[in-house]
């Protein structure tokens, strides 16, 4: 081999550093386009005013989606006050349209969906919980043990319809994608036939959680919204969630 | 081997040295095995705190490894041949420091049977994608790199010299692969700080200086441990032999990269101190004020960098060999601590969600005593390789080559390769 110049080797610098710049450049702009456009756009709509914090859609959630006891997918948090009632605020995945768990993900195991369910392939996931530190909504638990033995949460709120999630990756809310894509299958209507419905809303006493297709002007949430005042989570961020929610009104709590 | 010979090697220094390892790489084995049987449960890694002392074991190490990119390149390209045997101690280090980085992340993964999917399943929109890609492919660079130092070895020379005298032949193409660690390292050293920087749900990271500290910091704190180990090698035993001059013109070096990299560290600071934004003020506070700023105000800043800087920039203590080994000892611990406090500073103050102005939460963490056991084997380990190259390659050897490394001769070809 012939010794190499120094102008040799700065030039193949050169052009290696550009080349890869080049590709990273072409990379971030495909990348960073979010979910796919069109078609359906599933999202939550929950009223504050009807929300009376019971926990029930803890309970099914966990049922339904098989969740151990020590993770909570969709919590119940306490919101302050309005008049003297206490006002709450369930939690479920805000589903982000830039969802940052999505975009860190190192083996893409955090994806969208076509509908704009942010979906886990827990079989793809090698656990590193860059998406953990990543979410600005703590949307995520890391199933630090095993779940096994008995879930408490059935029979009496549901039947598990998927599978458990194995130790040493992380599990979110899925807007109970089984749920939807059985009941399309089904030639039902997510968000108005119950079987179609995230398991949360079905079982919601109140009300206070509608579901429905964003794209479809006369599905249940894209009334809701047209017709309310509505904000969602730290929008500041730009994560763009697609769980909203209608503040509580003091005349209606 | 008789019990003699045996007894002897336990009386020697060598022996009692690799014994002291042995035994936190035996406890460090047994953690690590305790980890893969029973999850990450036996940490005390949360939800809200999900990266700790192995992250910053696995951030550090690289960061170790950084000089080895950096002194390459000044030998290679830019043709500061006669630093060529510090660039291939900080080459070994940097290899040691890589294997470290990869068994503290098998730890810290939460399937490490699925390792492999890193290099099979791309999101290439992901910083950690970008690591691990640059990161594997350094390492092939460094084993290449390495593989003259490994041709050093007694045996293999004896026993296999043809495949010696090929190893050895690396070296050839030592400039391409200097331009291959320089892209690579330039790339994920700088990463391994955007990791942190691109997390807009954790303000106090959220800026894009974070990479340009970590690269920086990980070039100085990378050369001040190679010629910190180079030094304390050459004090212990006979095989390692150094040139003084060299190591004290590096230090000089890593002086004033000091000096850069503390103007870029004030930079970041103050203009933190300007207006509220929660969680980026709560976490300077943490820092500059809270549980993290004894580490920030002693380890990073008055021990790891000004006390360093006036040690190796002032000719008089620099020359003083204890010294300036003090200042670049300084200087790696003050790098460590840095990764661990810019680590905890985003992951110890919550921002919540809910509506209205954003308030603030926080959260602990200290490491488990499972944590401490495998993070201490897997740094003797590096302890250990080290030790093992300076032992058996001549991984610090300063002396010309003609004097100290004898030709290979392979008899069948009747050629001479100059390894």
């Amino acid at each position: 081999m012939t010794k190499a110049s120094r102008r040799d080797v700065l030039k193949v610098t050169g052009v290696a550093l550009a080349a890869i710049a080049g590709l990273k450049a072409v990379n971030d702009v495909t990348a960073s386009e979010g979910a796919p456009k069109g078609g359906r756009k599933w999202a939550m709509v929950i009223d504050q005013s009807k929300c009376t914090g019971c926990g029930y859609c803890v309970m099914a959630c966990r049922a339904t989606n098989n969740v151990s006891p020590e993770i909570t997918w969709n919590p119940v948090l306490e919101a302050g006050q309005v008049g003297n009632k206490d006002i709450y605020l369930p939690r479920p995945c805000m589903q982000c349209e830039k969802a940052p768990c999505v975009e860190v993900c190192m083996v893409g195991a955090s994806y969208y969906r076509p509908d704009g369910i942010v979906m886990m392939d827990y079989d793809k996931c090698i656990g590193c919980r860059y998406c953990e530190v990543a979410c600005p909504y703590q949307a995520r638990s890391f199933n630090w043990k095993k779940f096994d033995g008995p879930n408490p949460a059935v029979p009496e709120w549901g039947e598990p319809e998927v599978a458990r999630r194995p130790r040493g990756v992380p599990e979110k809310c899925a807007f109970c994608y089984q749920r939807i894509d059985r009941g399309l299958a089904l030639g039902l209507v997510p968000g108005v036939d119950p079987e179609a419905t995230p398991a949360c809303v079905d079982v919601c006493p109140t009300g206070a959680r509608v579901f429905g297709d964003l794209n479809d002007p006369n599905s249940p949430v894209s009334k809701l919204l047209n017709e309310h005042p509505h904000f969602r989570l730290r929008e500041d961020l730009g994560t763009g969630p697609r769980v909203y929610y209608l503040p509580a009104n003091p005349e209606e709590v | 081997m008789n019990i003699a010979s045996i007894k002897s090697f336990f009386k020697s220094a060598w022996g009692k040295w690799v014994t002291f390892l042995g035994f936190f790489l035996a406890t460090g084995l047994s953690a690590g095995l305790l980890v893969f049987w029973k999850g990450l449960s036996v940490t005390h890694l949360t939800d809200l705190v999900p990266w700790g002392l192995w992250i910053t074991i696995d951030l550090s190490s690289i960061a170790m490894a950084g000089g080895a990119f950096f002194l390459c390149a000044g030998v290679y390209l830019v043709g500061l041949k006669q630093y060529e045997p510090v660039a291939r101690t900080a080459t070994f280090v940097g290899l040691a420091g890589y294997t470290m980085a990869m068994l503290a992340l098998m730890l810290d993964i939460g399937r490490p049977d699925r390792f492999w999917h890193a290099l099979v399943y791309w999101n290439h929109h992901s910083l950690l994608w970008e690591v691990t890609m640059c990161v594997c492919l350094y390492l092939s660079v460094l084993v290449l790199e390495s593989m003259p130092i490994l041709a050093n070895l007694e045996w293999l020379r004896d026993r296999y010299p043809r495949l010696a005298a090929k190893m050895s032949h690396v070296h050839h193409y030592a400039p391409y692969l200097a331009i291959a660690g320089l892209c690579l390292s330039m790339l994920h050293q700088s990463s391994l700080g955007a990791v942190y920087g691109v997390i807009k749900a954790r303000p106090f990271w959220y800026k894009p200086d974070v990479a340009v500290l970590f690269i920086m910091s990980a070039v100085a704190g990378g050369m001040s441990l190679t010629v910190f180990a180079s030094m304390l090698s050459a004090r212990l035993t006979k095989r390692a032999v150094v040139k003084d001059e060299l190591l004290e013109r590096v230090a000089y070096f890593i002086g004033w990269m000091m000096v850069a990299y503390l103007y870029f560290r004030f930079w970041d600071a103050l203009s933190m101190t300007y207006t509220y934004q929660a969680g980026r003020t709560e976490g300077l506070a943490l820092v500059t004020g809270g549980t993290l700023s004894f580490n920030f105000w002693f380890g990073e800043i008055l021990l790891g960098a000004v006390i360093p800087i006036i040690l190796l920039l002032n000719k008089k203590t620099r020359l003083n060999p204890a010294l300036r080994m003090v200042a670049l000892l300084l200087i790696a611990g003050g790098v460590i601590a840095y990764r661990w406090d810019t680590n905890l500073s985003g992951l110890l103050v919550l921002v919540s969600y809910l509506p209205g102005a954003p308030t603030v939460a926080y959260t602990s963490y200290r490491p488990s005593l499972v944590e401490w056991m495998a993070g201490l084997g897997i740094i003797s380990y590096g302890v250990m390789l080290f030790s093992l190259g300076v032992r058996y390659l001549r991984v610090v050897d300063h002396r010309p080559v003609h004097e100290e490394r004898v030709p290979i001769t392979v008899e069948s070809a009747a050629e001479t390769v100059t390894a």
